[in-house]
């Protein structure tokens, strides 16, 4: 719906509901703002927004607008300016932005505003891309009546914890940062206090500023008062070169820009200088969280694999790359097709295409797994996956929400934001998990299940959904298999949570989280098709948000389903070593004690990597791999949209690309050419993997006008790195989405109940982990727990552990020594095990473990 | 800990408000009461009382002056010296009150942990000043006389109430008779 206002003698036809500012910038009319933000809820505090405002006067009988003697319609104007950001646009509003009232008011409110900001431009991070320059060029008075001596000086290097820097002088007091933190995030970490020129912005909370997503304050900020440990006086907006790219962390595929430039501490070579948020509305819109934004320091870390690295006996010595070849093409030759492929988290398309080419020359079945093996279902999200251009941003009170085994706000920090904002606007949402997490205090039901029931909670919503006549009939009667034996099999199934269950069917769209928490591989199998068959049946799917997301391990574990990798061949592959591995950019032997073995007792080891890392240690020849930040390439997220990073620092030493590894070993073993260029391997992709045929480099960097618009050459929403100039990517779409697909809903089978009285160690996942791309990102090594097993009380108190105690975990014949966590959120009979906290292999499944005390 | 020796009044703050946060303002005075000020320690315990981060009760200890998050002594002496006030000789009466008890021009704290003086913004008492709240109780038209009368007296009670070592009220600490 739109309304019609009158700007500056215009006509406009505005969104209704949209705030004046909002509106006058969709017609490109600029209204300059400090407080007021798009993303956030009005304020009203810096006043810089006032302008002259009206409305049509009309008369109360007869509802007509008044006409004055000229025939013209009469304008009530409101005696004094009104502030356009917490005006909401109606029929009939008349507004003067150009005024010399207008005009006198900014300049007034700058002037009062730069009494006491000090004139640091020339040492401030913000300068140059800052909105209280921009404006006060704009519009400010070209000189102060104030003399500089009589400024007011406060402290310039507040720490708000480790990663945040305050500037008191700097701030404008426009409380963008407390708001973001209140209103977006949740985390009431942030605060003003005092009053008036006393006012600062304060942090007590424990850690200071407790928030996942801390940085986004930095961003918005309108003048430099925060700034990032990680960039404070590190280079000048205008010597940086905007490098679109995607987060390696976790399936979200945040757009990120990695501003780098030629650095003077790296011996002149080009590197990333600071990571920031590249506007892509259908992802992450303009936020990412820390560790995408400090998680950048691997690519350039000391201890990088410069060289390929054979092994000789117990020696471990430098050669070439024809070497590596040489010696790598005459092993798989002679292997005969006993050969397994591991693919990591975080390989591009391309490494994983090539890397199953090779795989192709070496057997007629390659085996080709993807690691970590944690969860599965590329076929169940292949057939029900969310709808193309599904945005949780824009889900609210007609929607619902289940997250499922998954702790979201750990494992996919952007979407735990999106779903809590969701949750803000009215929608349902659900949280099933077998522990309490952070998004339980915005959800409108928390379900809790005993770890391995997860299958039950899903099934007793499919129930609800037959016995409340919840049944999409039209969609299931026309494409869809194996209803009958579902229907049967759901009859006389309990009902437990009958009220989020009606909550949920009720909703005109439904979209899955499901994650893979506490369930073995082939439970989560069953996880994702019993999530299918509820999508199914309800017929929320095929339409943009509804659908089911997988919370993956990696950012490109979709890619990796999709290009054809399995878990379920890693499984295999552990249960059936091969003679000959070959790992790249994974590492298997730190994460999971049973590959640990398995690949110690193989023949012949390749694997490429970026590091010297356990499975390295074990290796016959060790690859330098390049990191994201060195190449170009794609990733496909857990949405399934498929987005390019290119390549923003020159190389270190002389690693390279996965791809152009794999294809180089291809090529001799083939004797032929191998392919030169990423664009090359992306060709054949698209020509032989039917979900990417649409597809093309040019294609997914394709970008689209976005609201609001930030960054770029914008004004007031400033920041050089938002702008979106390497593409918005493209969404493959689900057979969902194919009228002519026919869909498959089966009975699942719920998993063996853990015998009572077991304690069971269940795998957990933390953002903030010693994986092998976080650790060199030392800045944020405070915020990494130290490896800890978390207890329940009614589990600790008969094994006399307390809270902060040593203790040993005892699974199989692993013993790990942890500090107990017994702080109420492990639930009875449970031992939460979180991974990659230390050198020490954590199981890949939930498993039977004894825990002991250790005395002193 | 405040839950011990408060478990009702805290009950009762709660019952006023549909959630807990809402509390805040109350409990804070009633730490403050407790402790003589708010110090970080009992702002968390506030927080978790309330359920809000600790950054919110500092936040809120900071806006409102009627909360300290400085320790105060006994008597909390606050003296208007705005404008109305000041044309009827309250900036006078409020350096010579810092002078008799030893303190500088701004006020502060007495050694003997007896009195703070602060200077304050308006007290809605501008037709009876000079006008000095102790502890939150108002005392109108003062002069100087009157306000040592009181802190004389204030004294007594004081040693009344704690009876301390008698040595120790030879020498009123910052006292200038």
């Amino acid at each position: 719906m739109t309304v019609t206002i009158t700007i500056d003698d215009r006509p406009y036809e505005v969104p209704a509901g949209a705030t004046l500012v909002d509106a006058a910038k969709m017609h490109a009319i600029t209204i300059p703002v400090f407080c007021y933000h798009p993303k956030m809820n009005p304020a009203g505090m810096c006043r810089m927004c006032l302008v002259e405002l009206g409305s049509i006067a009309k008369n109360r009988d007869t509802g007509q607008p008044e006409l004055d003697d000229n025939g013209q319609p009469v304008i009530r104007w409101f005696p004094k300016l009104q502030t356009a950001c917490t005006q909401i646009v109606s029929d009939g509003l008349v507004v003067r932005t150009q005024t010399a009232r207008v005009a006198e008011a900014r300049r007034d409110i700058l002037e009062f505003i730069l009494t006491s900001h000090p004139l640091d431009c020339p040492i401030c991070d913000k300068g140059g891309e800052c909105p209280l320059q921009n404006l006060t060029m704009a519009y400010g008075p070209g000189e102060s009546r104030f003399s500089y001596g009589d400024k007011m000086h406060l402290d310039k290097h507040v720490p708000l914890g480790e990663l945040i820097f305050l500037d008191r002088e700097r701030c404008i007091q426009c409380a963008r940062c407390t708001r973001f933190c209140d209103e977006v995030v949740g985390d009431d970490v942030l605060a003003f206090h005092e009053r008036g020129r006393s006012l600062q912005i304060v942090t007590i909370s424990d850690p200071p500023f407790d928030t996942k997503f801390s940085g986004n304050t930095t961003d918005i900020c309108p003048v430099g008062a925060l700034t990032t440990a990680d960039f404070r006086f590190g280079a000048r907006p205008w010597e940086l070169d905007e490098v679109p790219s995607i987060c390696p962390h976790c399936p979200v595929g945040c757009n990120i820009s990695a501003s780098t430039r030629l650095d003077r501490e790296a011996g002149g070579k080009k590197i990333i200088k600071r990571v920031m948020p590249r506007q892509n509305e259908q992802v992450n819109e303009i936020w990412i969280c820390d560790k995408g934004r400090f998680g950048h320091h691997h690519s350039r870390a000391a201890d990088r694999l410069q060289r390929p690295v054979i092994r000789r006996g117990d020696e471990f010595i430098e050669v070439d790359w024809q070497e590596a070849y040489k010696q790598i093409a005459s092993r798989l030759k002679q292997a005969d097709g006993d050969v397994g492929f591991l693919a990591g988290p975080n390989l591009s398309n391309e490494d994983l295409w090539e890397l199953r080419k090779l795989a192709g020359l070496t057997g007629k079945s390659p085996r080709l797994g993807i690691w970590p093996a944690t969860m599965t279902g590329g076929d169940v999200i292949a057939q029900v996956g969310v709808g193309v251009g599904t945005r949780l941003q824009d889900m609210g009170p007609e929607s619902a929400i289940l997250v499922i085994a998954s702790d979201l706000d750990e494992e996919a920090p952007i979407w735990w934001l999106q779903v809590k904002q969701a949750a803000d606007r009215g929608a349902v949402v659900i949280v099933a998990n077998g522990r309490q997490t952070k998004l339980d205090r915005y959800a409108s039901a928390v379900i809790q299940y005993a770890y391995g029931q997860a299958v039950e909670v899903l099934n007793s919503f499919a129930a609800r959904a037959r016995s409340r006549r919840k049944v999409a009939r039209p969609l299931v009667e026309s494409r869809v298999d194996g209803y009958d034996d579902l229907h049967e099999a759901l009859k006389g199934t309990r009902v437990p949570h009958a009220d989020a269950a009606d909550a949920l069917l009720g909703a005109e769209n439904l979209v899955i989280l499901a994650g893979g928490e506490g369930l073995a591989l082939e439970d989560h199998a069953e996880l994702m098709q019993a999530a299918a068959n509820l999508l199914i049946i309800t017929g929320h799917v095929g339409r943009a948000n509804n659908g089911l997301v997988a919370v993956w391990p990696g950012a490109n574990t979709q890619g990796a389903l999709d290009l054809g990798f399995s878990p379920e061949v890693t499984a295999d592959l552990l249960a059936n070593p091969p003679a000959v591995w070959v790992i790249a950019g994974a590492d298997p032997v730190a994460e999971d004690a049973r590959a640990a073995e398995t690949i110690a007792g193989a023949e012949f080891v390749v694997t490429s990597t970026q590091f010297l890392t356990a499975t390295a240690l074990q290796a016959d020849v060790i690859l330098p791999r390049q990191s994201f930040a060195e190449r170009e390439g794609m990733f496909t997220n857990g949405m399934r949209r498929v987005q390019r990073f290119y390549a923003a620092q020159g190389p270190v030493g002389e690693a390279l690309p996965d791809w152009t590894i794999y294809a180089q070993v291809g090529a001799r073993l083939k004797g032929d050419k191998p392919r030169l260029s990423a664009g090359a391997v992306m060709r054949d992709i698209t020509q032989h993997v039917a979900r990417y045929a649409g597809m093309s480099y040019s294609r997914l960097a394709q970008v689209e006008p976005q609201f609001p618009n930030v960054g770029g050459s914008d004004l007031y929403y400033g920041g050089t790195a938002y702008a979106n100039h390497g593409g918005l990517g493209v969404q493959w779409a689900t057979d969902a989405e194919d009228e002519s697909a026919r869909l498959i809903v089966r009975p699942v089978e719920l998993p063996d109940r853990p015998a009572a009285g077991d304690l069971i160690a269940v795998p957990v996942r933390l953002l903030y982990d010693r994986g092998v791309l976080f650790g060199p990102s030392t800045l944020m090594h405070r915020r990494v727990p130290a490896p800890y097993a978390g207890l329940n009380s009614q589990d600790a108190a008969p094994l006399g552990i307390a809270d902060g105690d040593q203790i040993t975990v005892s699974i199989g014949e692993h013993r790990f020594e942890l500090t107990a966590r017994v702080n109420g959120r492990a639930p009875v009979g449970t031992v939460l095990l979180p991974r990659q906290l230390g050198e020490f292999p954590v199981p890949a499944a939930p498993t039977v473990c004894v825990v002991h005390k250790i005395e002193e | 800990m405040l839950t011990d020796k408060y478990a009702d009044r805290i009950e009762k703050i709660f019952a006023k408000y549909p959630d807990k946060r809402s509390g805040i303002m109350d409990l804070l005075y009633l730490a403050q009461e407790e402790y003589g000020w708010l110090s970080e320690d009992a702002l968390r315990e506030v927080a978790g009382l309330c359920g809000v981060d600790p950054t919110q009760a500092h936040s809120i200890a900071g806006f409102y002056t009627m909360y300290s998050e400085k320790p105060k002594g006994k008597y909390w002496l606050q003296v208007c010296t705005d404008l109305p006030c000041a044309l009827r000789g309250a900036d006078t009466f409020f350096t010579g009150l810092c002078e008799y008890l030893g303190l500088g021009e701004d006020g502060g704290t007495t050694q003997d942990g007896l009195f703070t003086v602060e200077r304050v913004m308006c007290l809605a008492a501008c037709d009876k000043a000079p006008v000095m709240q102790c502890n939150f109780f108002y005392h109108e038209h003062l002069d100087l006389d009157k306000a040592i009368a009181l802190i004389k007296k204030l004294r007594v009670d004081a040693v009344q109430e704690a009876a301390p070592d008698p040595s120790e009220l030879d020498d009123p600490a910052g006292g200038t008779e």
